[in-house]
């Protein structure tokens, strides 16, 4: 995949078709046809569309005996019928002009704009693309692993004790409603924090993995089930693990990632390379090792849940300059690897379209409603447009203030003030 | 023959309030009264008696904006009413302004009836005063005053009958024929005789859900329109009895649809009946004006969308010209009305332009 484009250049858009009544740009000359004649050019009685203004005013005046004196949905100073436009043909050389300034101002200042928030360099000046790419894809994983480490820090603090490890599944089932969301949910951490177990320590597990590489085949059969039922195996699988194990301990990080080993080895593996065994008992204070005892306990469906999360992490160390046995690294790429990441993929997809829809529920009744509503330019039901105009201050008038004045000698003299009544005499105070 | 358009020279330098054309067949004068305290009188006719661009030919200042005007007798006497509670009458030829009575509030809307030269003037003081113009020699005439229920916001009149419509939307039906023996008697009386409690021939509500904004009666006298803030208008029939009144209908008008799909609504500023046809024209707060053909329940054409709110409305007496008076109008959320055109257009009227085409 090429560089991605970062909008039109200033060219482009310089030398896109646009609408001369109503300023609006095309991809091309003819949907600025098209538009012309649906916008501008259509007849308002009989919806006749017509290929220029003057079509349409001699259409008008024939077929409506109505005389056309505006261009519709013109723009104020565009609506008049002296210039016969048809697509970009006979815009005044001026009003070109000005059209042509004011794209290029706008694009410099959309530019410098994107620029300043951005930090990016201007357009065409060299390709930041690989540099875009990778802190992506850390960011993506960054995120998994903080999503899972808050998880399980939550899980924690709500289980507590030395029991904490197997809390991401254990409590996720006990302590929540079996509804839907929160079984998925529940999956969904339990894969993360796998993940997230595999995530941080990449550069001991290097070691070990040019070891493991080999077996990696092993795993593949398992993946194809990845949803195996986690609560029948997972939960196990966790209670075996000791309250306390390793603290990272580079051999023993993979290995509980290979629970299936013992069952589905393939010959190459070399098995005896595992320090299974003695990882877990390492180091009594960690709890973020739970993956590590399914080895022993040998459940072979652990692994096919954990084992894709997992390989992702291989694969990239493993690209990453490893040389693996050209026989497994395909089966890898084909397998586990590529699945892994779609299987992330798609419970997050998951969970951003469930969000999403729960959003929109909760949106779209409102929305209806909003439909349905009407907005009223005027809704006031006791008081008449007039009479608020009226109370506008520069159409105040106060009969009193009259008065005194045509006590004053100030008559108009075109009033008569025969009319006047006793209460208005009475309640002046000149009198 | 083409529908031309022309707008008149020298138009208000603020909101227009009312336009009336001289009910005259022959005459092509109009009135148009506006908050800049004036009141315009044009002529379609130029010197030479063609019609072209139309010229001011006279302006009357008042004390305070004029928010109504009707002609009177003839194309040479005009009432007007305004913010200063006075109704005036003002003779056009010698510019003499008479002041016939004073309300409590501003006045609202003024109407003449010429088969029983009345002048009835409806104030925000919820009153209405019936004047007799003949009696202007008669210094001690003094308008009966009509107690109403509510504001009267709207006022038409027919050979025989005066439609009220009113806040609350309270609706009054007045008998002409009523209203001026009544007046002639509490002329007469000259003891307190001016406050007259008249029970209206018909009470009605109205048919539409919001305030009532402007009310038109039909020319045949079998009817009227009236037309609401909620971009809505109703047709109604005078006539009483239960097949009459079945046939009255609304419909909605003067509504555009925004970009986020909410409806936004006009209020119906402005009704105003085809003399000669029977169709009628309604002017929106959209700057629209659309010609309807009240019996068939059609619509006969509608116009371009002017660049302001259509203030009001008028047929000229032989019904061949329509003229359109655009200005800003006073909108929710805007504490002043905004900036906006003023502008009298007319519009020279195919022969068959506002004719109803008859069901199909």
């Amino acid at each position: 995949m090429g560089k991605k484009r970062r909008g039109p250049t200033l060219d482009e858009l310089l030398a896109r078709p646009w609408c001369y009544y109503c300023e609006r740009d095309f991809d091309d000359l003819k949907i600025l046809t098209l538009h012309q004649k649906a916008k501008h050019f259509k007849c308002e009685r009989c919806h006749r569309k017509l290929n220029t203004a003057g079509g349409l005013s001699v259409h008008m005046s024939q077929v409506h005996k109505e005389q056309l004196t505006e261009i519709e949905n013109a723009l104020p100073n565009r609506s008049g019928l002296d210039v016969e436009i048809f697509g970009m043909e006979g815009v005044p050389e001026d009003v070109l002009q000005a059209h042509n300034q004011r794209v290029a101002t706008q694009y410099h200042q959309s530019e410098a704009e994107r620029q300043a928030v951005t930090g990016n360099p201007p357009s065409g000046s060299g390709g930041s693309g690989p540099a875009h790419k990778k802190p992506k894809l850390e960011d993506l994983s960054d995120i998994k692993a903080r999503l899972a480490a808050h998880r399980a820090k939550r899980a924690e603090g709500a289980t507590g004790g030395s029991s904490r490890e197997m809390t991401p599944v254990g409590t996720g089932q006990s302590a929540s409603t079996p509804t839907n969301s929160n079984r998925r949910s529940s999956k969904h951490q339990l894969r993360n924090h796998t993940l997230s177990l595999m995530g941080p320590p990449p550069i001991p597990a290097a070691s070990p993995y040019s070891l493991a590489s080999p077996v990696y085949p092993a795993l593949s059969p398992a993946a194809v089930s990845p949803y195996a039922p986690p609560s029948a195996g997972t939960p196990a699988a966790y209670v075996a693990a000791p309250p306390g194990a390793g603290p990272y301990p580079p051999p023993g990080y993979p290995s509980h990632v290979y629970p299936a080993q013992p069952t589905t080895l393939p010959s190459g593996s070399p098995s005896g390379s595992y320090p299974l065994p003695t990882v877990p008992t390492l180091d009594p204070n960690n709890q973020a090792r739970p993956g590590s005892l399914p080895a022993l306990s040998g459940l072979p469906q652990r692994p096919s849940f954990a084992a894709p999360a997992l390989n992702m992490q291989q694969m990239q160390q493993m690209h990453m300059g490893h040389p693996a046995p050209s026989s497994t690294s395909p089966e890898h790429a084909n397998g586990d690897a590529t699945q892994a990441p779609s299987h992330v993929a798609s419970s997050v997809d998951e969970l951003i379209s469930s969000a999403a829809k729960e959003a929109a529920a909760s949106e779209k009744p409102t929305k209806k409603e909003k439909s349905k509503n009407i907005r009223m330019v005027y809704s006031d039901e006791n008081i008449s447009p007039e009479e608020k105009m009226a109370k506008l201050p520069r159409y105040a008038f106060s009969r009193q203030a009259f008065q005194q004045e045509t006590a004053l000698g100030e008559v108009p003299g075109s009033i008569v003030v025969g009319t006047i009544r006793d209460q208005d005499t009475v309640v002046d105070p000149a009198h | 023959m083409s529908s031309n358009q022309f707008t008149l020279a020298s138009p208000p330098t603020d909101a227009i309030s009312a336009l009336k054309f001289s009910p005259d067949p022959n005459s092509t004068r109009l009135v148009v009264s506006s908050w800049d305290k004036n009141v315009y009188l044009y002529d379609l006719r130029d010197e030479n008696g063609a019609v072209g661009e139309g010229k001011l030919l006279q302006k009357f200042e008042h004390r305070a904006p004029v928010l109504d005007v009707c002609f009177g007798e003839n194309e040479n006497e005009i009432y007007t009413a305004g913010l200063d509670w006075d109704v005036r009458k003002i003779d056009l030829n010698t510019s003499e302004q008479t002041v016939l009575s004073s309300h409590e509030a501003g006045v609202r809307s003024v109407v003449y009836s010429r088969e029983h030269n009345l002048v009835i003037s409806g104030s925000w003081d919820s009153t209405l005063h019936v004047h007799r113009p003949d009696a202007g020699a008669n210094t001690q005439s003094v308008p009966a005053t009509i107690p109403l229920p509510s504001k009267p916001f709207s006022l038409s009149l027919t050979a025989t009958k005066l439609v009220v419509a009113m806040a609350s939307r309270a609706l009054h039906i007045y008998d002409l024929k009523g209203l001026a023996l009544l007046t002639a008697q509490a002329d007469g009386d000259t003891v307190e005789g001016n406050r007259v409690e008249l029970e209206p021939w018909q009470r009605r509500e109205s048919s539409l859900k919001f305030m009532t904004r402007c009310v038109a009666c039909m020319p045949d006298d079998a009817g009227y329109a009236s037309s609401s803030i909620e971009g809505r208008v109703a047709v109604e029939w005078f006539d009483p009895s239960p097949e009459s009144q079945a046939r009255k209908y609304a419909f909605k008008c003067h509504r555009q649809t925004a970009e986020d799909g909410v409806d936004v609504v006009y209020p119906v500023n402005a009704l105003a009946f085809h003399p000669v046809f029977g169709t009628f024209a309604s002017g929106g707060g959209d700057g629209v004006v659309a010609l309807w053909d009240g019996i068939s329940k059609r619509r006969i054409r509608q116009y371009q969308k002017y660049p302001s709110s259509v203030a009001a409305l008028g047929f000229s007496g032989n019904g061949k010209y329509l003229a359109i008076a655009i200005s800003p109008g006073f909108e929710d959320g805007k504490e002043d009305i905004s900036d906006g055109v003023v502008r009298i257009m007319v519009k020279e009227l195919g022969e068959t332009e506002a004719k109803a085409k008859g069901a199909k």
